[in-house]
């Protein structure tokens, strides 16, 4: 399984890491984002970034949705498996916990960059805006995050300060029910945040159900990364396809899936908004594209015998990330567009960060599976 | 080092206590500081967490008043927000002298009422209001090998530009102000003085023609029509009086419209290569020279993209084009005016005092009306120098009876009189008008004095100009030879036919771009 | 007691001397491509009110109006309820003010603000959001706003909320069709501290029409008095869940070996 001829292991004590040249190339791209993101401190958000008085948010910011969603695993791996005990689930949730803490890294390190007075982060620990659905967001997360990392110690103390170990399975039980619960929290929040702007953003998003849609599209969009995952794993160390985990991810995800296309049908015809789907336009276009072909499709795919395959599965899960990826990119874009007008396309810094980060998170999720026990099912 | 117990007792605070106590205020400062309980002590409201800039006054000035709109697209004036304080002199001067701003009713129409005096960039304290800048067109024309750039000056310039350079009020500058404009680059420079003459000729004989009830629709009494600001003031307010202002143009306008025609074809030059320029004392002049009317050249040549104007620099502008070329005013060399439109007579001379035109023009008509020379009084007519707002004066034509003038300068003046003629109150046979005070001596284009501009000023201007009147041998327009020469080869009779077409115009009335408020009672 | 200013915008002649005002109290710098007043006029961090010169039609005809625009401190503001640091509040007198020291510059309440009021300080590394405080400082000292008192056709009158709404009131019955019926901010987003009168339909000069009648606040609260009680709810049955599922399988599992033994 070596992927290339002249890679070589970095080996202190019981660590190793495999240097290949692309990772090198991600070493690389983590140092750009390091020096990016200093340079952006500062100076600032002007010079670096093409945001504006109207387009305030931006790139970074559908990054911070798209990823938050994307981290969905962690707290439908903790529901399925630790809460539900859903059985073949549990031999899986190791992973759907690492790319969520992963993706939860990337996501505050892009907003504490994307957020102007970064320098004043915990003040809201002191000043409470409890009606604002970010505040709820923020507290989640600050919490949800501390959670997440009780949950990886679980993994970490198998190797370093293992006595530790005893005390995280003491604390596992309750991290487990609260990292299950508390991402619906503010999962949903984010989409309430739009709640707020009611003559901004475009009918087919603007719903007050945009908050359940939120919970429910990151919850299967978990499901879905969490199946390319085991692909990608099995190509770079042969770690095996778990068949019978993959079909309940398939068949929950689909049954989500489903459940989420009907039910914003029936909201768009609830809200007249219906024919705005077909009115033509970038707008209708790009809907009809997110829930058709990032919806519909993959929910198909996944009731056929077809997506039962290993291409299907793929394909299925493929599709439906990419649906994510679209709909929170057509929710903060796109469906602001109407109101905001042109003027914005991300500059070469936001680019660079966004993909810089991506490859540290790629280095450290490297080197994470390969020396910590990832694969192996939990035991329960 | 040596240890010695004695003096650490001697020490208060040991330092392992002194760090204790240190650190730990710092930590619980750092802690409440960072938590913000320390920045909060007061109430939303309250001053205590207010930025800065609520707690003390800042860049607010004593005395906040408003000031006057200016249209972006203002041809005169432009404003810089940066400078402005809001002192509230521009609507001093807008409203109380000129009767302009808060003369209309609100909601405005289609306009921001304005008469391109500029009377308030001579009363801006920060010289936030200024003339539309004309500079670098005129640069432009004058770096273009293929133009020849004719300039004009102004009767009232030439008492005001040594001001700029330290010159005691009132200097005489004309010589250098000819020589100054050569060294600038200008082709050829002409005496707007000469064209003053011009427009007495016409003007009078308008005036002969109304008295003797030749005027056809063209009632008395005649108004004067060379004050650009004026002129439009009459547009707006009183457009049945339009008919009563005199159809001649203003000097700059004939100046331009000959330039372009008479001399163009007496030195053979293409008048598409002229680029013509005036130095006046007015930024109104900036407004008059974008009148679509004034395109005589243009219809004469048949060419109608030509105008007969094409850049006007105020007396401040010139200042600083002179002081950019860093060249020593008051010791440059006394130029004179290039021929064929460069004579004028003291007549010319004086349009730039108030009652200056009345004066010129009164020398003129009495030998018009009798063929004789006019009578001593009228070469120093007292009644209407000087620095009234409404003079009044008679003189006795024989013949003809007597001839009642006015003269107005300051366009509140104005109402009062033509509330009178629009009445059929007034007995005036010619009235003269200008919007400034003082006339073109105080122009909202010469250099700036003490704010508000003083009367002190106005009179030692006004008379340098008398001065070298009566200093003057050649005192009546229809004697300049050059004026004579003009009639003779090129236009023929005045108020004839070419003349007409050269030298007249007409107005529109502006009515339905405002609502003039009612006059109130007191 | 909630302060209140009255715009007559019939009353305005477009001279931006309020926009001036505002840049010297408020020490806001004048940035040459971004000006306060004319047809290009823009809002930005620097300018907190601005005058846009608009050409409309009335009744047929060209007519040229100006329409100052600032901060409406709405009476239940989106920018405060949005805020997720309070660094947006309401003073004693009603003005929506800003508290740099508690901002996250997380820019919510730019996106939130029905009127797209605040903006940012871009070129800082420390970004502020800027916006019009109703100079509350003056204020609260019983003077009316810096752009109030630089006024010189008096187009701004600065009082109580419900005295100006009938003055507006009054203005509009006594005017024989010199207003259109509307006051603007009487109850765009649930009620503004700026009240606007005008002969033009507010559509016309570019202000925002689109805006619901209730407090945007309502929006998020409606959704966000539930998330706590549900929350809890939830992590209540996930624990009960968790012990019924795993008993459940424990027993399954242990029928299953039973079986399994007893087939043995």
């Amino acid at each position: 399984m070596s992927m290339a001829a002249n890679a070589y292991t970095l080996q202190i004590r019981d660590w190793s890491f495999r240097i290949t040249p692309l990772r090198i190339m991600l070493f690389a791209l983590t140092l750009g984002f390091g020096l990016l993101a200093v340079y952006r401190l500062i100076v600032g958000l002007g010079a670096t970034t093409n945001m504006n008085d109207r387009w305030a948010w931006a790139y970074w910011l559908i990054l911070d949705y798209v990823f938050i969603a994307l981290a969905g695993a962690g707290y439908s791996m903790a529901l399925m498996s630790h809460v539900l005990h859903v059985q073949d689930v549990h031999r899986v949730s190791r992973r759907g916990l690492l790319i969520s803490l992963l993706f939860y890294v990337y996501a505050l390190v892009i907003l504490g960059l994307e957020v102007g007075r970064w320098d004043n982060w915990y003040r809201p620990l002191f000043y409470w805006g409890y009606h604002s659905p970010l505040f709820e967001v923020y507290i989640a997360i600050i919490f949800y995050f501390g959670i997440q990392l009780i949950e990886f110690s679980e993994v970490a103390t198998e190797k370093v300060f293992k006595p530790a170990n005893r005390y995280v399975q003491m604390l596992l039980p309750a991290a487990f029910v609260l990292g299950a619960i508390i991402p619906f929290g503010h999962q949903g929040a984010l989409g309430a945040i739009f709640l707020a702007m009611p003559n901004k953003l475009h009918p087919l998003w603007y719903s007050s159900m945009i908050p359940w849609f939120y919970v429910l599209t990151s919850f299967y969009a978990g499901l879905s990364l969490l199946i390319l995952e085991m692909f990608w794993s099995n190509r770079l160390y042969a770690s095996g396809i778990d068949m019978p985990a993959l079909h309940k991810l398939l068949r929950v995800g689909a049954c989500l899936m489903a459940a989420y296309f009907v039910w914003k049908i029936i909201d768009l015809y609830r809200l007249d908004a219906l024919g705005y789907a077909f009115a033509g336009g970038f707008e209708s276009a790009l809907f009809l594209l997110e829930l058709g072909g990032g919806v519909l499709l993959p929910a198909l795919i996944g009731f056929s015998r077809w997506g039962k395959t290993g291409t299907g599965l793929v394909t299925f899960a493929a599709l439906a990330t990419m649906g994510l990826i679209l709909n929170r990119a057509n929710v903060l874009y796109t469906g602001f567009y109407r109101t905001l007008g042109p003027g914005y396309t991300p500059s070469w810094i936001e680019w660079g960060v966004s993909i810089g980060l991506f490859a540290a998170i790629i280095l450290a999720y490297l080197f994470i599976v390969e020396n910590f026990n990832i694969f192996k099912a939990a035991k329960h | 080092m040596e240890d010695d117990p004695k003096k650490k007792t001697d020490v208060p605070v040991s330092r392992r206590g002194f760090l204790k106590l240190a650190a730990g205020a710092g930590i619980a400062g750092g802690a409440s500081s960072l938590s913000g309980c320390l920045v909060n002590e007061q109430k939303v409201g309250d001053s205590g967490w207010l930025p800065q800039q609520y707690r003390v006054p800042g860049n607010w000035p004593v005395q906040v008043r408003g000031r006057i709109p200016i249209d972006p697209a203002n041809p005169a004036i432009t404003r810089d927000d940066a400078k402005c304080v809001l002192c509230g002199q521009c609507q001093e001067v807008c409203e109380k002298i000129q009767t302009v701003h808060g003369h209309y009713e609100l909601p405005v129409k289609d306009d921001f009422i304005c008469i391109h005096c500029g009377q308030c960039s001579l009363w801006c304290p920060t010289a936030a209001i200024t003339e539309t800048f004309s500079i670098a067109k005129v640069d432009a024309a004058l770096a273009d090998p293929g133009k020849i750039v004719i300039v004009q000056t102004a009767p009232a310039t030439r008492v005001a530009l040594g001001e700029e350079f330290g010159m005691p009020v009132g200097s005489w500058v004309q010589g250098q102000q000819i020589s100054a404009l050569r060294k600038l680059g200008f082709a050829r420079v002409f005496d707007t003085n000469f064209s003053a003459d011009l427009t007495i000729v016409e003007e009078a004989t308008e005036l002969v023609a109304r008295i003797t009830g030749k005027g056809g629709k063209h009632p008395l009494p005649q108004l004067t029509s060379c004050c650009p600001g004026w002129v439009k003031f009459v547009e707006y307010f009183y457009p049945d009086l339009i008919p009563n202002l005199s159809t001649a143009k203003s000097p700059q306008q004939m100046m331009g419209a000959l330039i372009k025609t008479y001399y163009a074809k007496t030195g053979n030059i293409d008048p598409e290569k002229i680029f013509s320029v005036s130095v006046m004392p007015c930024t109104g002049k900036k407004f008059e020279i974008d009148r679509p009317e004034y395109h005589a050249a243009a219809r004469y040549w048949n060419r109608p993209h030509l105008r007969d104007m094409d850049a006007v620099l105020t007396t401040r502008e010139l200042a600083s084009m002179i002081k950019r070329a860093n060249l020593n005013f008051p010791e440059l060399p006394e130029g004179s005016y290039d021929p064929l439109l460069g004579a004028s007579s003291g007549a010319g001379l004086i349009f730039g005092n108030s009652g200056g035109v009345m004066e010129a023009a009164v020398r003129s008509a009495y030998f018009y009306l009798t063929g004789n020379k006019a009578p001593p009084e009228a070469f120093e007519f007292k009644k209407v120098r000087g620095l009234e707002g409404v003079k009044e004066a008679s003189l006795s034509i024989p013949g003809v009876g007597p001839l009642h003038v006015a003269v107005i300068h300051g366009l509140k003046n104005a109402r009062v009189v033509m509330d009178k003629v629009r009445a059929g109150n007034s007995r005036y046979h010619f009235i003269e008008v200008m919007s400034c005070p003082g006339g073109c001596v105080s122009g909202g284009g010469q250099p700036r004095s003490s704010t508000p501009p003083g009367d002190e000023m106005r009179r030692m201007r006004t008379a340098a100009i008398y001065q070298r009147d009566a200093g003057q041998n050649l005192r009546e327009s229809y004697k300049n030879p050059e004026i004579k020469q003009l009639y003779a080869n090129f236009l023929g009779e005045p108020c004839g036919e070419l003349a007409h077409k050269l030298l007249h115009t007409d107005y529109v009335s502006r009515a339905d771009r405002l609502q003039p408020k009612k006059p109130q009672k007191t | 007691m909630t302060k209140s200013v009255l715009l007559d915008l019939t009353q305005c002649i477009g001279c931006g001397a309020c926009t001036v005002a505002c840049k010297l109290w408020n020490q806001l710098e004048f940035a040459d491509g971004a000006p306060a007043t004319g047809e290009k006029a823009v809002k930005d961090h620097s300018n907190w009110t601005t005058v846009t010169f608009r050409k409309v039609q009335k009744d047929g005809a060209p007519v040229w109006r100006f329409v100052k625009e600032q901060c409406l401190h709405c009476l239940e503001p989106a920018c405060v309820s949005v805020c997720f640091a309070k660094a947006l509040q309401i003073s004693k007198e009603g003005a929506v003010v800003y508290r740099p020291d508690l901002c996250v510059g997380c820019r919510y309440c730019m996106l939130g603000c029905p009127f797209s009021v605040p903006k940012y300080e871009w070129q800082r590394s420390l970004p502020n959001v800027s916006k019009c405080q109703m100079c509350a400082g003056k204020i609260a000292q019983g003077e009316v706003p810096a752009c109030v008192g630089a006024c010189p056709t008096g187009a701004m009158t600065f009082g109580e909320r419900d005295d100006n709404l009938a003055l507006a009131r009054q203005r509009i019955e006594q005017g024989n069709g010199r207003y259109i019926n509307h006051i603007y901010g009487e109850k765009e987003a649930g009620g503004t501290r700026w009240l606007y009168l005008s002969d033009v339909d507010f559509s016309k000069l570019g202000m925002v029409t689109n805006v619901p009648e209730v407090p945007i606040a309502s929006f998020t609260d409606d959704y966000l008095r539930w998330t706590v009680p549900l929350l809890a709810g939830g992590a209540l049955l996930f624990t009960a869940l968790r012990h019924y599922t795993k008993r459940r399988n424990d027993i399954e599992s242990s029928q299953a070996s039973q079986k399994e033994s007893k087939k043995k």
